[in-house]
């Protein structure tokens, strides 16, 4: 009666048949992130001149894979996660590392490793890893425990080491989310609220310290967000193009195939970083506030998983991917709208790009998880039932 | 055991976590909240709230982005005049080293410009003077080439009217500025400066290039001083062309000479001579003091006060209505006017538009000269022409009222697809008659050489003496006219031509009347210009059109001399 290959022997909870589980799956869910990556799909066809070749049917191609990826890793029993978060993060942390030993230039960053046939960006999956390795350890802990700063340094080493790493790639975007994602699932773990003031009074003081590390192009990127027009044909060039045509939009848009700035080239990087800037240009404010919609009820979903979740490692999973979720989509659309300095942050879903996908579909693939399997109750080791 | 289990038990530390975790949810989903409403209002604000035009590439350069004035088209959308962007030079004084010999190099290039001048204008104290205007760009590339430091281009819209000389008068002429000066580019000079829509003219261009080559070709086949054609739609009162001679070329730079500038067709006012009988028959027919059939006693000259009224071609005899107009008697065309009254004169000269300026957009536009004190010798040689003085283009407008139907329209320089209703100034069948004794005019009287086969020619010569120094006339100083329209069946142009002071030619044995100096023009500019008007030739001995122009000439007491 029961899928066995999706048993987890040794915890004592039965596990629900597979018909139940793909029941419960929370189709809305999936139908908002199809949507999403329909639009993603229309874009990169509009990117390419109205062709789906070469971004629009491999765009399609990936979501298909992840879609599939996303389902099964859906179907998992959640406890089959606690117990290999800890290994997942190990298995990231040493392709991070890998990548720092023999990393392709790509970019002129190393962040990529060959594997080829997929190059793999291990600092997006770190972002999934992190938040299941998190998820643990606060499940582990009791509330009074957390209260302890002692406790709190091995979490805090679980992000420095690839935060570090990421950095030193330097990929100073990654970092920042990485930090910003892990920041949330401490706030929801109960961290005290007066340790985020030390942290956030320490990240402050340490910004000029810190501007001694960054590396040149990092300095000049936030010294052009500072006052884009002192640089309109170097550094400044992106987000000018970008509100430009954004702006050309106007109201309704110049129509789909039609944005001319996007197919004229002034826009750069149109079909990864840049491409809300297109749709916004192509399908004008009414368009991109349609698109934001999208994201708005799939984030709507992702805290009404977490509140219906009775463990709190399933809880913390699924606010640290609807969090990540927010911050990619946030950070994208703030930065080539103007309001945040230019950080290499593709569109979730929508921009051209295999590992963002991967990283966004396996983290939705465990908030469905944590959905279907929001009753299942969890030991504080992770391993048995209390 | 159910596997979706409602029976909770958290202890108390959990339970508290919990809590805390919902709490935090909550706040969290505040930020987000928070987070969307900023990239909202940014995507609100940058897309619906800014200024949505795109910046102009091509222009980034930092020049200005004023685009010229509109263009001018005739009516079938050729191009009468334009604007070019094209360089001006200027100079720096400040920044030239040796102002003589910078002048002396330029000279070299802008051969026209004069090296002193150029010297003494380098010198100033000012920061800018200009030295040329509107360059070619071969002139450009050669002042360039002499790298004379200080000296810049700026560029500027220069007024160009690829048909030169042709559509002078209609179109006028701008400034160095881009400000009109004259004729429609003073009259709409806002529009044009605003508007990127063109000015849709009424003119017609190959109409004009004809009525402008055979009017040359009278003046100097006559030794004219100068002369104006006029072509109108007699229903919509759209100028087809309108020629001044002597005219000049506006894209000219030099001064245009007063007598060129001056436009005939408009601001010219004329003593018309014979060709006001067809107003002074109109309006005797209309009054019904005479009749087709009736007619006047022509045998002996009028004498009032100190004058006396000859006719030209006299026969001496009883004339009929018809024979007067055909023989443009002077005797007889008084005897009418005298029927009809002062009163009635006036009022019809003032209903038919001749006492006032026409409705005509260009500024040149003359007024009429008419008695303040309309006497009865007034009305005598009003008759005829004379003491009344209008424009040309008030006579062209008002044959085409008297032959259209009766209907004033308007008349315009621009296009009108729409005509208004217009204004009855007389009967339909004081029209007709019109357009009968006019036909009879070309086919028995003095109009005979504008007979072009086919057309239907219909008009009116005119030989007007100009006034002399003293409130005389001139004997040998003639305005010879020849107004006309066709088809006369339905006419639909009018045509007039009109030569300032022709000298009699052996080639027309001595003669500089209207019917020998302007009928062989309208001839011609009919012959050529009615194919492109769509104006078809038709066998004028085809019965139904005989019918229709068909009229009795009687003669001495109702008995019938001939029919036309």
């Amino acid at each position: 009666m029961a899928v066995s290959s999706f048993r987890s022997d040794g915890l004592n909870q039965p596990e629900l048949t597979f018909g139940q589980k793909l029941a419960s799956l929370n189709w809305m869910l999936v139908l908002l992130i199809t949507m999403i990556a329909g639009i993603g799909f229309l874009m990169l066809f509009s990117a390419a001149n109205g062709d789906v070749y070469p971004w629009a049917v491999r765009h399609a191609i990936r979501y298909g894979v992840c879609l599939m990826v996303m389902v099964t890793i859906a179907m998992v029993d959640i406890r089959f996660w606690i117990r290999s978060a800890y290994i997942g993060y190990v298995l990231v942390l040493a392709l991070l590392l890998l990548v720092e030993i023999m990393g392709e230039i790509g970019m002129g960053a190393q962040r990529w490793i060959d594997l080829g046939v997929v190059q793999l960006q291990p600092s997006e999956l770190m972002k999934i890893a992190l938040v299941l390795a998190l998820a643990r350890f606060f499940h582990g802990v009791s509330y009074e425990e957390v209260g302890n700063p002692l406790t709190l340094l091995v979490p805090l080493l679980l992000i420095a080491l690839p935060a570090v790493l990421v950095l030193r790639q330097p990929d100073l975007g990654t970092a920042l989310m990485m930090l910003a994602g892990s920041g949330a699932i401490f706030f929801l773990a109960g961290v005290r609220i007066w340790k985020f003031m030390l942290v956030i009074a320490a990240g402050l003081a340490a910004v000029p310290i810190a501007w001694q590390f960054l590396r040149g192009y990092q300095k000049q990127r936030i010294l052009t967000f500072l006052d884009p027009e002192s640089d309109p044909l170097g550094s400044g060039y992106h987000i000018l193009q970008s509100k430009i045509a954004l702006g050309s939009g106007g109201m309704f848009g110049k129509g789909f195939l039609k944005g001319s700035q996007s197919h004229l080239n002034f826009l750069p990087e149109k079909q990864t970083d840049f491409i809300f800037t297109m749709l916004a240009e192509e399908f004008g404010m009414v368009g991109g506030l349609a698109m934001l919609g999208l994201y708005v009820l799939t984030i709507a979903y992702g805290f009404a998983i977490a509140i219906r979740c009775r463990s709190q490692f399933g809880r913390l999973v699924a606010m640290g991917v609807t969090t990540t979720l927010f911050l990619y989509l946030f950070i994208n659309v703030a930065m080539v709208m103007g309001l945040i300095p230019v950080v290499g942050v593709p569109l979730p879903l929508i921009s051209y790009g295999g590992t963002a996908m991967l990283t966004m579909m396996i983290g939705l693939g465990l908030l469905l998880g944590v959905s279907i399997h929001r009753d299942v109750r969890i030991a504080r080791s992770g391993v048995d039932e209390e | 055991m159910n596997p979706i289990s409602r029976s909770v038990k958290i202890d108390g530390v959990a339970k508290q976590a919990i809590e805390i975790g919902r709490n935090r949810l909550l706040v969290a989903g505040c930020l987000i909240a928070l987070g969307f409403a900023a990239v909202g209002g940014r995507v609100i604000e940058l897309s619906a709230l800014r200024d949505h035009n795109e910046p102009n590439v091509a222009s980034s350069s930092g020049t200005t982005l004023t685009t010229g004035r509109a263009d001018i088209l005739d009516r079938n959308g050729m191009l009468l005049a334009t604007s070019l962007r094209t360089p001006s030079l200027y100079g720096d004084p400040k920044e030239i080293l040796d102002a003589d010999r910078a002048a002396q190099r330029l000279v070299t290039v802008l051969t026209d410009l004069n090296p002193a001048e150029v010297a003494a204008q380098l010198k100033t104290e000012r920061r800018f003077v200009w030295l040329k205007r509107t360059l070619t760009p071969t002139e450009q590339f050669e002042v360039n080439n002499l790298g004379i430091p200080g000296l810049h281009f700026q560029d500027e819209w220069r007024r160009v009217y690829p048909q030169g000389p042709l559509t002078a008068h209609a179109i006028g002429y701008t400034n160095v500025d881009g400000m009109g000066l004259a004729g429609l580019e003073q009259a709409f000079d806002d529009v044009l400066r605003s508007g990127r829509d063109p000015l849709r003219l009424s003119l017609d261009l190959r109409v004009q290039h004809i009525v402008r080559e055979e009017l040359a070709r009278q003046i100097i086949s006559f030794e004219g001083i100068g002369g104006t054609g006029v072509v109108l739609d007699v229903d919509s009162g759209e100028t087809i062309a309108m020629v001044s001679l002597p005219d000049f070329d506006p894209n000219g730079s030099g001064d245009i000479p007063d007598e060129a500038e001056f436009n005939r067709a408009s601001l010219g006012v004329y003593e018309m001579g014979s060709t006001f009988k067809i107003f002074n028959t109109a309006m005797a027919l209309e009054e019904g003091t005479t009749t087709l059939t009736g007619g006047y006693d022509a045998t002996n000259p009028i004498k009032i006060s100190r004058f006396t009224i000859n006719d030209d071609h006299p026969k001496a005899r009883w004339l009929s209505t018809p024979e007067i107009f055909m023989y443009s008697s002077n005797i007889g065309s008084v005897k009418m006017a005298m029927d009809a009254g002062t009163e009635a004169q006036k009022t019809f000269m003032g209903r038919i538009g001749f006492l006032g300026k026409l409705p005509l957009e260009l500024p040149e536009r003359g007024r009429p000269l008419w008695p303040g004190t309309w006497r009865e010798i007034n009305t005598m040689t009003i008759a005829f022409g004379h003491g009344i003085s209008v424009s040309p283009m008030h006579l062209a407008s008002g044959v085409a009222t008297v032959v259209n139907g009766g209907i004033k329209q308007p008349i315009t320089l621009l296009r009108t697809d729409a005509p208004g209703p217009g204004e009855r100034v007389i009967s339909e069948q004081t029209s007709h008659d019109m357009r009968r004794l006019m036909r009879l005019v070309v086919l028995g009287g003095t109009g005979r050489k504008s007979a072009a086969e086919g057309y239907l020619i219909g008009g009116k010569t005119g030989t007007a003496e100009k006034p002399g120094g003293r409130g005389g006339y001139k004997k040998k100083s003639l305005i010879s006219s020849f107004v006309a329209a066709f088809p006369m069946n339905a006419p639909r142009y009018v045509v007039l031509i009109m030569v300032d002071e022709p000298k009699g030619q052996k080639h027309s044995h001595g003669y500089a009347s209207g019917g020998w100096v302007a009928a062989p023009a309208v001839k011609r500019i009919v012959e050529r210009a009615a194919p492109l008007l769509g104006v078809a030739a038709v066998d004028e001995n085809a019965p139904e059109i005989r019918r229709e122009l068909m009229i009795e000439v009687p003669s001495r007491g109702g008995k019938r001399n001939a029919t036309f």
